[in-house]
């Protein structure tokens, strides 16, 4: 098999260029996908005998709720990676993956709280696993984010963190099942069983999945943007990049 | 040394288990302190939530486990960090024994000097809180059971952070969200117990967790020292 | 699929059925998270390119 394209990956120069030929292709279809997404949730989604209006909430909240489940399984990836092959471009991309997951955490319990709070008339409910399990998915993102600030060598952090986020990934899936059956155990008839599930025809699915795919490239966007500012500050040396800069 | 007398991995188990037992009873206070901590931290439940008997019977299991979870939690600081300073973890690293046993080795001894106390003296302050007692045998069953998991776990971030110079809060930022499924086990074992749900099936699931942490725990704090001393 | 705009005037849109405040929240919050985390990455690429040419112009003093 041929591995040429995999070391390729691992060049930072290679990445950047790559990058640069893509990024406004993808910034474009990000673009147009949210604003047909938000526009369509907005205006055109009929309201749902149940939820009334409240399911646009739902859009924006599942979309998010998706994507920020991809980022401890990338940072697993990633950290396996600069583990085994010490490949410095998988570590910046794991680095600005921490905090882009924290805040894709903290914004699916704020729009979930803002949803709960008229469909269930609570802004809290321990007794829903999902809430509860993002809940410590985000704390576990902020732990591999303070542990990041806190190492202040480069290579030890790097690998350091790759460590928390591949046992981080492994726990998230175990606290999500034991919080699973905590609620089982707790809540034998729970007055919240009725989810989103009422809302799903395809006048709702449809803007949905349009959703998802705007913020799964906003997620793309916003990770390679970082990626490459991570990419000049580290190899600010390197002749391209200062052959890069003077152009700029 | 020569080849042939070289001590077998078992030896450099027992011996690393030995030496930090013996460290740890020349300094009494190390293996006092979490001790009376839990002591502390439980009885501070009934004043500030409420002495009523019957409200803290409710409560009691938890506060047993939470107060476990932090006396474990600051009990963890010890485990690696004297070691890291007067140089000797470098040259655990380096002897030629798999590094899991001697890590190991190590978080067995330290859960024998800080861990085991507060499982040994539970039932007398879930006596105090007022713990049904029907739920005592599975209380201190899942105790024991929970809190080398709780060990096992630690170790894996005091590992990650032991070269920093303060490290408390950031220890307990990265531990504390991993002992959610253990302080969940335990404390819904002890309830179930209460609505008369059999024992084993808890003790299994405890079982499993305690299993799961001896085998991969220790190879991530093994991986996690590497990293952290060069 | 595609139904007709669900609205006959504007304060209709605004009160979403009465769920305005939850509504017009997450869009506004959605916002300002989207935004947030395309203009920081922009903003600091700025940053790194202003000081890496200041660098570049002084190393090039240095060494004349």
């Amino acid at each position: 098999m041929n591995w040429t394209w995999f070391h390729k990956l691992g060049s930072p120069k290679w990445f950047y260029e790559l990058t640069s030929k893509w990024l406004p292709w993808l910034i474009g279809a990000m673009v147009i996908f949210l604003a047909v997404g938000v526009v369509w949730a907005l205006l055109y989604i009929p309201p749902d005998y149940q939820q009334s209006y409240t399911t646009r909430i739902l859009v924006i909240h599942v979309a998010v709720a998706g994507t920020s489940l991809a980022f401890f399984p990338l940072m697993a990836v990633a950290g396996t990676i600069t583990l085994v092959w010490r490949m410095k471009l998988a570590d910046m991309v794991a680095k600005n993956a921490a905090p882009l997951g924290a805040w894709f955490s903290f914004i699916t319990l704020a729009t979930g709280s803002l949803w709960g709070s008229v469909m269930w008339g609570t802004w809290w409910e321990w007794s829903d696993a999902r809430l509860v399990s993002m809940l410590f998915q985000f704390f576990l993102l902020v732990g591999v984010v303070a542990l990041r600030s806190a190492l202040e060598d480069n290579d030890t952090a790097a690998r350091a963190c790759a460590l928390l986020s591949i046992v981080g990934c492994i726990n998230v899936v175990i606290i999500k099942y034991s919080v699973e059956w905590w609620n089982v155990l707790h809540q034998p008839s729970s007055p919240l069983s009725m989810s989103g599930e009422s809302a799903n025809g395809p006048e709702f699915w449809v803007p949905t999945v349009v959703m998802i795919v705007a913020v799964y490239l906003f997620f793309a966007v916003s990770l390679i943007l970082a990626t490459r500012n991570e990419i000049l500050q580290r190899e600010r040396k390197a002749a391209w990049v200062q052959e890069l800069v003077s152009k700029a | 040394m020569s080849q042939a007398a070289s001590p077998s991995t078992g030896h450099a188990f027992l011996a690393t288990l030995k030496r930090d037992l013996v460290i740890a009873y020349k300094r009494k206070n190390d293996m006092l302190n979490p001790f009376m901590f839990f002591l502390i931290v439980a009885t501070l439940f009934p004043i500030g939530i409420t002495p009523d008997p019957e409200r803290l019977g409710e409560i009691s299991a938890g506060v047993l486990w939470i107060s476990a979870l932090l006396a474990s939690l600051l009990a963890m600081d010890n485990l690696y960090r004297s070691d890291y300073e007067d140089g000797s973890l470098e040259q655990l690293l380096l002897c030629p024994y798999p590094l899991y046993y001697l890590v190991l080795a190590k978080n067995l001894a330290h859960w024998l000097v800080s861990g085991l106390p507060v499982v040994l003296v539970s039932p007398l302050i879930a006596y105090m809180l007022n713990l049904p007692q029907e739920a005592y045998l599975t209380l201190f069953l899942t105790l024991l059971m929970g809190t080398p998991v709780l060990s096992l776990l630690g170790s894996i971030g005091v590992a990650l952070t032991v070269g920093l110079g303060s490290r408390g809060l950031i220890l307990a930022v990265i531990t504390l969200p991993m002992s959610v499924p253990v302080l969940i086990a335990g404390t819904l074992a002890v309830q179930q117990t209460l609505n008369g749900a059999p024992l084993l099936a808890y003790l299994a699931i405890m079982g499993a967790m305690l299993l799961t942490a001896l085998t991969l725990a220790p190879l991530a704090s093994a991986a996690a020292l590497r990293i952290s001393v060069n | 699929m595609i139904e007709a705009i669900q609205f006959a005037s504007f304060s209709e849109f605004l009160d979403m059925g009465g769920y305005g405040f939850n509504v017009w929240s997450v869009y506004g919050l959605f916002t300002v998270f989207v935004a947030a985390n395309l203009i920081s990455p922009v903003m600091k690429r700025k940053r790194i390119v202003r000081d890496l040419k200041r660098r570049a112009v002084v190393n090039e003093q240095q060494s004349n």
